[in-house]
């Protein structure tokens, strides 16, 4: 019965300590976000991902075919600039369109405005309904939403629809993002787009719109 | 007796699926044509592609073991080093093996236009064709001559299909067997591209053969399939003549491919 006890315990703070460092390890990583053209199957991923991991300590590798965004995280005490990252794709044979980093503080770089920040802040998460259907909409959505130089991230997701936005209210509005959406052709909730740029997107993007 | 050859067979399977689920991984490529997309910088790839060609003077095999070596992001170099052995037709020539040619290839990119999931890129390539197998005249695997071939490749690549082009022409200064060579890939992967790699490729491949001083001409055509997980690629193709006409190293019949690659 002590064994059990004493099994349990060290179970317990062995999950508690597993945690505490997982947390601590989460927040000790900058986490870069890179939209990569020319990545044309997915060999051409494996090279990407082969050229970073020559940077000791990349991890959590994602790589979206579909839309080219490629995510990393890497220590937040050997930070890595824009530069750094958009050389060393160019270096794996491929091309850089976008980078943005979210520092382990918070601090976010974009690579239009390279090292200027976006007021920390004023930084905001909010979700809105854009009406499309694949990974090309998807594409799309994320180019539009990384145009705007006030929004810090975006993210699309295929099966909900929502669009998960970081930006900085300070300097935008989310009627202002979903009026961008529109004019590449993807509806909001409030926001419609003209008929004409709705009719020009590829067939498997015309999603139903509704009255 | 019976149960022996059961064992036999149940075991080679099993060294086949135990290879293609450990080590199936890889490059996805053409399997007899080329296409213009490398790999990062730093990169080797240790690859073999087996060929089994039957022809009206004989049945031959070319065993190469191939090493590639992406040194830039725009250039490659590679050294494949081929085993053949042949097998004549009666009065074609005596049976046996040993090294055929040796091939030294360079390839540099120099035009690459990038999109999302798609990418176009054209190289620039030389094959170098050095005379260390015997003078058997079997066609790309054994000729005892050098032969310098300088082609422009191109390729066209999306997540959805692949095209590649290749126009070429193989020098021999030693004999008469000057070729134009020009190939034509299309690649049509059967599963949905995701990352890390796990595909299925089908592969459409045509190559034309002129051998512009003795007036012969072949085109084949080779269907191909491809597996790739990670960082392992197995492929095996048959290739077929469409037209040949004036070969002066025998006509084709078929010929039989299987291949692996390996990202180092």
């Amino acid at each position: 019965m002590k064994i059990i006890k004493i099994s349990i315990l060290a179970s317990l703070l062995f999950l508690f300590m597993g945690t505490t460092e997982a947390t601590a390890q989460k927040a000790d990583r900058d986490n870069y976000t890179v939209m990569v053209d020319g990545l044309g199957c997915p060999f051409c991923a494996y090279g990407l991902e082969k050229k970073f991991k020559e940077l000791k300590g990349v991890k959590g590798v994602k790589i979206d075919m579909e839309t080219g965004q490629f995510d990393f995280t890497f220590p937040a005490d050997r930070p890595l600039s824009i530069e750094q990252v958009e050389s060393q794709v160019d270096a794996a044979g491929y091309t850089a369109v976008k980078t943005s980093i979210k520092r382990a503080d918070g601090t976010v770089l974009k690579s239009e405005e390279k090292l200027k920040t976006l007021d920390e802040n004023a930084l905001v998460t909010e979700e809105i309904y854009v009406f499309g259907n694949c990974g090309m909409c998807k594409a799309r959505i994320h180019k539009a939403g990384n145009e705007l130089e006030s929004v810090a991230s975006v993210n699309w997701d295929i099966d909900t629809k929502m669009l998960t936005v970081m930006y900085d209210s300070s300097k935008t509005t989310i009627s202002e993002i979903e009026e961008k959406m529109a004019e590449v052709g993807h509806d909001t909730k409030n926001e419609k787009s003209a008929s004409d740029v709705y009719e020009a997107l590829p067939g498997c993007c015309q999603y139903e719109r509704s009255n | 007796m019976r149960n022996r050859k059961i064992y036999k067979y149940t075991l080679v399977l099993l060294l086949f699926i135990a290879f293609v689920s450990n080590n199936a991984m890889g490059q996805g490529p053409p399997i007899t044509a080329d296409k213009p997309i490398m790999l990062s910088e730093g990169t080797f790839i240790a690859k073999t592609l087996t060929e089994y060609r039957s022809t009206d003077f004989g049945d031959f095999t070319r065993v190469p073991f191939m090493l590639h070596y992406i040194f830039n992001k725009n250039a490659l170099v590679a050294v494949h080093l081929p085993f053949v052995t042949y097998d004549f037709a009666p009065g074609f020539g005596v049976d046996g093996s040993g090294f055929g040619d040796m091939n030294v290839l360079l390839k540099y990119q120099f035009y690459r236009k990038d999109k999302t999931g798609k990418t176009f890129r054209v190289i620039a390539k030389s094959l170098q064709n050095l005379p260390t197998g015997e003078k058997l005249d079997i066609h790309d695997m054994a000729t005892g001559f050098y032969k310098g071939y300088y082609a422009i490749v191109a390729g066209y690549e999306t997540i959805k299909y692949g095209i590649s082009g290749e126009v070429g022409f193989n020098h021999s200064p030693e004999d008469d067997t000057d070729e134009l060579k020009i190939n034509l890939g299309f690649g049509l992967p059967l599963l949905k591209p995701v990352y890390p790699v796990n595909q299925i490729n089908l592969y459409f491949e045509y190559s034309y053969v002129r051998a512009t001083e003795i007036g012969a001409d072949m085109l084949l055509y080779a269907q191909g399939i491809q597996y790739a997980r990670k960082r392992v690629t197995v492929e095996t193709a048959i290739q077929i003549p469409l037209y040949q006409t004036n070969l002066h190293h025998g006509n084709r019949k078929y010929s039989l491919l299987f291949g692996a690659r390996y990202i180092i």
